[in-house]
């Protein structure tokens, strides 16, 4: 396959891309400002004048018609900039580029965990075929999937925090803690973090177990697994060399998009333990009417998701050759 | 000899007991206090201090010309002296003379001098800047837009001493002068129109008792003392955090785990289980805020069409409404959910005023026998006997709308939608989100609904009473009466305290008489603080108040 067909069709689907994404934008830009509501709601009180309720309306823009609202937007969007946020009162790249670093790095934490744990526990599901061990794996997985994040998250802290004292409830870090101890610091950081992250990725493990778990489950049936073990190929290297690869293709895929809702962020564990990231940022911006910040967290999450899903194709294309093929088409 | 996976095992073992081992560094000393907060300040500047917090926040940084606190023997409130060492009116208190104190700077070194004061009236009510207190100084000389004119209103009669004059015919009184006074030094070097979104605002120069010592945004502001200031003191807390804890389960957990040592508007239901930690105090707040049930006073439909004020066919009698209000047990509303923590309510003016009210006023007892009555003198019976009132071919049936997630208000709408169905009313409950709500209470497009008012102090009852619905967009209900515009009018006239009680005493009757809305109860606002602050002392006008003083 020639290189240049490949980066052809890249180039077609990040174009598609960028006018899927244009589209929820505008789409959603109309939207908010139809929607019941307005960003001055927030200044009707007892000890405000409702004359400041006009002037900050002006300021927003909101006494303009919905379409010169939506020139000026796209204008200012062009050159990168999408406007100040109404509740932060900053430009909204500043704001969402505090709370996009913790997302991340929670997100890819608790991504990795259920990914190696959903992988570790379908070998040992899968050594221990129909014995005890895959019963109980089968089962777990089943009830570990049933149980909502807001219930493993409480459980969590009662036992933990509140019972045993080991970890923290809340936050990312001690308030207060001193900066130039490094290593305190990074424990202090990974105390606050492993609750949250065990949370986040219990619901998520199930999934991959399950999904590997199946893999495993086909491909020990395959003609060539047959053969191999005719041949007198151990176990361990039919596993690991030939069941673990044939089974992430599908997975990566799965992941891909995945991982990019998690960058969407964790609403219920955010809140649970009071953590700053995107989810918590998103829906405070939409219960706030802060329409700039709504687009903005939009417009982030949307591309995060387009691109870890293009992340994926491009790793399952290293791994299988015959899907340049596909993507091509 | 151990093997490679017991070997494997023994350094996860190993590693998770150094993990856990660790000893977190203690949020909590002697010598700070961890306030628990549901979500993140917008701006450290006082200009912008429309939330309770913000204005909590500003209180400890930067000093005001005046402080006010609260005089339980009175129920009023008392001023006393902070930037303003003293002062003097003049005969007819239409000018007051202020003299500063001479030993306040700001935490740059720079002193805060007499142009600062003036810089301060001058940039919160212009209208560019568009601070919390804009279109507020209606004492003063002010121009088309509200901005105060300086040139008339300001004297500088020394480097200490100001001399302030208010309009004509207003009535002033210290309450004009009590805001966080702003660095002129450091907003007057920028466009007015950029003092909203400058990056002072997250790293402020200020002159109050504490500073800002850092700000981790959606996690915690914290503060230390500011040695150099004259309300500081040996002995006292010296760090104030607030912390962002955003779910309530979070702050409840935390506030009995000891990592946050003062949470506010807690749950009656926890109340036992915070007292049983023993480690913390239990107060409430009262007064402050009340829940009421509108009636929308005018038809939603006529004023859609052509904002035509025509009365509601089910809410426009006053007879209606007092049977309403008297078909509601409020009682069991307050034994059943609020716990005793509230107080049934009369009308708007708190029973912390105690000179305001008329404490011979009994609230509408629970009479659904005499409610009916009220509504068969209207003419609504149930004539074809099918369980609904009617009156000229029409059912009472309405809708009450409430906000969503709100228990306390679903359970005492459910409980009202009961005793109403005994009386021949359809109430169907609709839930909706909070801005939502907002917006068709805004509109006048909802029947009826719940919600609440948190009274300002001073009482000011015209915001949401004034007839005159254009210029009083919080008078949510529609409610209209000359008499009563007559009363509002006076108490902005020059009269003593005493005129003032009265009046109050007959604005109280007249709302209580017409029932423009059903007055539910006082809610308490639940406090519980770790034991280890002493010199706390919870008023009407806050629980982080004067909090310097806390030792």
């Amino acid at each position: 396959m020639k290189a240049s067909q490949l980066f052809l069709s890249l180039i077609k689907r990040l174009t598609t891309s960028v006018i899927v994404l244009l589209l929820t934008v505008s789409f959603l830009f109309v939207l908010v400002r139809i929607a019941p509501g307005d960003p001055s709601q927030k200044f009707l009180s007892p000890s405000l004048s409702p004359q400041l309720i006009e002037k900050v309306k002006k300021t927003f823009q909101l006494d303009k018609q919905i379409h010169e609202q939506y020139v000026s937007f796209l204008k200012n969007a062009l050159t990168g900039d999408f406007g100040v946020s109404y509740s932060f009162h900053r430009p909204v790249n500043e704001v969402i580029a505090e709370a996009l670093p913790f997302t991340i790095l929670f997100s890819l934490s608790a991504f990795v965990l259920q990914l190696i744990g959903g992988l570790l526990f379908a070998v040992l599901a899968f050594r221990y075929h129909k014995k005890l061990w895959d019963k109980f794996l089968s089962h777990g997985s089943m009830l570990l999937y049933a149980v909502p994040s807001f219930v493993s998250g409480l459980f969590f802290i009662y036992v933990f925090s509140v019972q045993l004292k080991i970890f923290p409830s809340s936050g990312i870090r001690t308030v207060g803690i001193l900066e130039n101890n490094y290593f305190p610091l990074l424990f202090d950081y990974a105390q606050h973090l492993f609750l949250p992250v065990l949370v986040l990725s219990l619901t998520g493990l199930p999934v991959y177990f399950k999904y590997f778990r199946e893999h495993f489950e086909e491909s020990q049936n395959k003609l060539f697994i047959i053969y191999l073990r005719a041949n007198g190929v151990s176990e361990r290297r039919i596993l690991l060399s030939h069941i673990i690869p044939n089974s992430l293709n599908s997975i990566i895929a799965y992941a891909g998009v995945d991982l990019g809702i998690l960058f969407s962020g964790a609403l219920i564990t955010e809140m649970i333990f009071s953590l700053p990231g995107m989810g918590r940022l998103a829906v405070g911006a939409i219960l706030q009417r802060d329409y700039p910040l709504i687009i903005g967290c939009t417009l982030t999450v949307g591309t995060l998701i387009i691109l870890t899903s293009l992340l994926a194709d491009l790793i399952r294309l290293k791994i299988d050759k015959r899907l340049v093929k596909g993507l091509i088409n | 000899m151990f093997s490679t996976r017991k070997n494997s095992y023994l350094y996860f073992l190993v590693l998770l007991s150094i993990f856990v081992g660790c000893k977190r560094t203690p949020t909590d000393n002697n010598t700070q206090v961890v306030i628990a907060i549901p979500s993140d300040v917008e701006r450290i500047n006082p200009l912008f201090s429309y939330s309770v917090n913000e204005a909590n926040i500003s209180e400890l940084i930067f000093l005001s010309l005046v402080k006010h606190s609260w005089d339980y023997k009175t129920g009023d409130i008392k001023t006393e002296s902070m930037l303003a060492d003293s002062w003097e009116w003049n005969g007819d208190s239409s000018a007051i003379t202020l003299e500063l104190r001479n030993d306040v700077q700001w935490s740059d070194g720079v002193p805060l001098t007499i142009e600062d004061v003036i810089f301060s009236f001058d940039v919160y009510s212009d209208p560019v800047v568009e601070s919390y207190l804009y279109g507020s100084f209606k004492c003063f000389y002010t121009d088309n837009d509200n901005h105060i004119i300086a040139e008339k209103t300001f004297e500088k009669l020394s480097e200490r001493k100001l001399q302030i004059t208010f309009a004509p015919g207003s009535s002033p009184s210290l309450f004009n002068l009590d805001f966080p006074i702003v660095p002129k030094h450091i907003f007057d070097k920028m466009p007015r129109k950029e003092i909203a979104t400058a990056k002072e605002n997250f790293a402020p120069v200020t002159s109050g008792p504490f500073t800002l010592e850092k700000w981790e945004k959606n996690q915690a502001i914290i503060l230390k003392e500011n040695p150099k200031s004259f309300l500081h003191k040996d002995g006292n807390v010296k760090r104030i955090i607030f912390k962002v804890i955003p779910g309530y389960n979070a702050r409840l957990t935390q506030l009995k785990n000891g990592e946050v040592d003062l949470a506010e508007y807690l749950k009656p239901e926890d109340v036992s289980g915070l007292k049983n930690t023993g480690s913390l105090v239990v107060a409430s707040l009262k007064g402050r805020e009340y829940d009421y049930l509108g009636w929308n006073n005018l038809d939603p439909g006529q004023f859609k069409k052509n904002r035509n004020i025509v009365p509601n066919k089910l809410f426009g009698s006053e007879k209606i409404r007092q049977a309403l209000s008297m078909a509601i047990n409020r009682n069991e509303i307050l034994s059943e959910y609020l716990h005793g923590y509230g107080e049934l309510a009369n009308s708007p003016i708190s029973p912390i005023f105690k000179n305001a009210i008329d404490e011979k006023l009994m609230p509408y007892a629970f009479d659904l026998a005499k409610a009916k009555t009220l509504l068969a003198e209207e003419g609504w019976i149930d004539k074809d006997r099918n369980g609904i009132l009617e009156k000229n071919g029409e059912e009472f049936k309405f809708i009450l709308t409430i906000s969503s997630n709100n228990p306390r208000r679903i359970f005492a709408s459910t409980l009202i939608k009961n005793t109403f169905k005994q009386l021949g009313i359809d109430m169907k409950i609709e839930q909706l989100e909070l801005g939502m709500l907002i917006d068709r209470i805004n509109n006048k497009s909802v029947d009826a609904w719940m919600a609440s008012w948190i009274i300002p102090i001073p009482l000011d009852l015209k915001f949401s009473w004034y007839s005159h619905l254009a210029t009083t967009p919080m008078n949510f209900p529609s409610y209209q009466n000359k008499e009563l515009d007559a009363l509002l009018d006076k108490l902005e006239t020059k009269i003593s305290w005493q005129q003032k009680n009265e009046i109050y005493k007959n604005i109280e009757a007249l709302l209580y008489r017409d029932q423009p809305v059903t007055f539910l109860y006082w809610i308490d606002n639940i406090v519980a603080y770790n034991k280890k602050i002493k010199n706390i002392e919870i008023t009407p006008l806050g629980t982080v108040h004067h909090c310097w003083l806390w030792q």
